[in-house]
């Protein structure tokens, strides 16, 4: 009989320490909400612009207000610089109050930068600056197919050709007047 | 015989011709035979053929940086197409009075308004050969990612009205300096004050009064107008209204050639002529 109540004391304790602790998720309406986006994979050309859809869900009882929703990507493999910047420039959105069991879209607009296997992803964080894990919704796994868009080694023929060809009729039309 | 009936006939065909397009002939003769244009032009060459090649061999390029190369090697066109028709234009008639021959062009049967417009035709040249040097740049740099028409288009538009500006501007001050040198000058100051915003911070041009210094300026405008179609592959309409100013500057100093031409293209007192 005491082993019981020991054990109920325990469990209490333990439910009670969840509920309380500073990470607890009941106790952040950030933990409340869940994103989830419109597709899994994305394949693309380098230079193309895609867009997806993100949807922020307010699962709590209250409504979520001071949300913001913001978008990343990265490489999945090293040796690839990516600028976020590049890939959108609007990454970063201020989300209207999302009420109790109501949901807010957001559509993100973007372009193919680099060629290569990329990951994209957005979390959604409260306003307050709390130091709490943000909501984060699966990854989008975008391809980009490579596309040859310069040939560097053609530019020297050109770069010496021009100069080249004005040259000469600058030094003719010099022989020329001075014959 | 045949050579005094083609000398006849070209002199019948020159009467024939208006005032302006006969001093235009003269002046590009000038400028193109006597080798001054051939000359600016290889220069110009050399400077595109650097640029190009510094940003066709950075091998990490992506696909925006690759737009911005483009834009760059048109944007230094533009720029230095108009720097040589602001040239031509400063040294119209500042340069006649220095050298001596402004006497004897005025001497001639063409009215002075006429004179004026012939010169600004002829200083235009300078920035159309650039034109057509930057051509083969920009379709190596840009027909990968088929940009090319709209870079050209867009950057002889630009370039046009900006090289139409720029040589005007030279052209009235010429009309007004007591030297060629003041002339001179006095353009390329004018030139790099109008260059100066291009070098603000891009927090400096945020906000209500960056955005409208950015759209008083022609260069600054048209600068900014190519950039957008070349890099962020905006429509053309989408930012039409950043061409007034560089529109508007083009048909005023244009416009003003002729007029102020007519009545200050004269012989100044203590200049040898």
């Amino acid at each position: 009989m005491s082993r019981c109540r020991a054990h109920r004391t325990v469990l209490v304790a333990l439910v009670a320490a969840l509920l309380l602790a500073p990470g607890a998720q009941a106790a952040d309406p950030a933990a409340r909400l869940s994103v989830a986006v419109d597709r899994a994979r994305i394949s693309t050309q380098l230079g193309h612009k895609f867009v997806f859809r993100s949807t922020i869900t307010n699962r709590g009882s209250t409504a979520a207000r001071g949300q913001i929703a913001h978008l990343n990507v990265l490489s999945l493999h090293p040796g690839v610089y990516v600028d976020p910047e590049d890939w959108s420039s609007q990454r970063t959105r201020y989300l209207d109050t999302i009420p109790a069991g109501g949901a807010s879209t957001v559509t993100w607009r973007m372009q193919a930068v680099n060629d290569g296997d990329f990951g994209v992803y957005v979390t959604v964080l409260p306003n307050s600056g709390s130091a709490r894990p943000p909501a984060t919704g699966p990854a989008i796994r975008v391809a980009v197919a490579e596309r040859k868009t310069l040939n560097s080694g053609g530019i020297l023929p050109l770069a010496l050709a021009v100069p080249g060809i004005l040259g000469l009729m600058v030094l003719g039309r010099r022989l020329r007047r001075g014959g | 015989m045949a050579a005094v009936e083609q000398v006849a006939e070209q002199t019948v065909r020159e009467r024939s011709a208006p005032g302006w397009a006969v001093v235009l002939h003269q002046e590009l003769r000038d400028l193109w035979m006597g080798g001054r244009g051939l000359l600016l032009s290889f220069a110009f060459s050399i400077l595109l053929s650097v640029i190009a090649y510094l940003v066709a061999t950075n091998s990490a390029l992506n696909f925006l940086e690759h737009r911005e190369s483009v834009n760059v090697t048109l944007q230094v066109a533009v720029a230095v197409g108009g720097l040589l028709a602001l040239l031509a234009g400063a040294d119209a008639v500042s340069g006649e009075r220095e050298r001596g021959t402004l006497e004897s062009l005025l001497l001639t049967p063409v009215s002075r308004s006429q004179l004026a417009s012939g010169k600004l035709l002829a200083a235009l040249s300078l920035w159309l050969a650039a034109f057509a040097i930057t051509v083969p740049y920009v379709w190596f740099l840009g027909r990968g990612i088929s940009i090319v028409g709209d870079a050209l288009i867009t950057g002889f538009v630009v370039g046009t009205l900006l090289a139409v500006f720029l040589s005007s501007l030279g052209l009235v001050v010429s009309l007004f300096a007591g030297s060629n040198r003041v002339s001179l000058s006095l353009s390329l100051f004018l030139l790099l004050a109008l260059f100066a915003p291009t070098q603000l911070p891009s927090s400096a041009q945020k906000g209500w009064a960056g955005e409208l210094l950015l759209r008083v300026n022609p260069v600054t405008a048209g600068e900014h107008y190519v950039g957008k179609i070349v890099v962020n592959g905006h429509p053309w309409s989408e930012d039409v209204s950043w061409l007034l100013s560089p529109m508007v500057a083009a048909v005023v100093f244009a416009a003003a050639v002729p007029l102020l031409g007519a009545r200050f293209i004269q012989l100044r007192g203590g200049v040898s002529g």
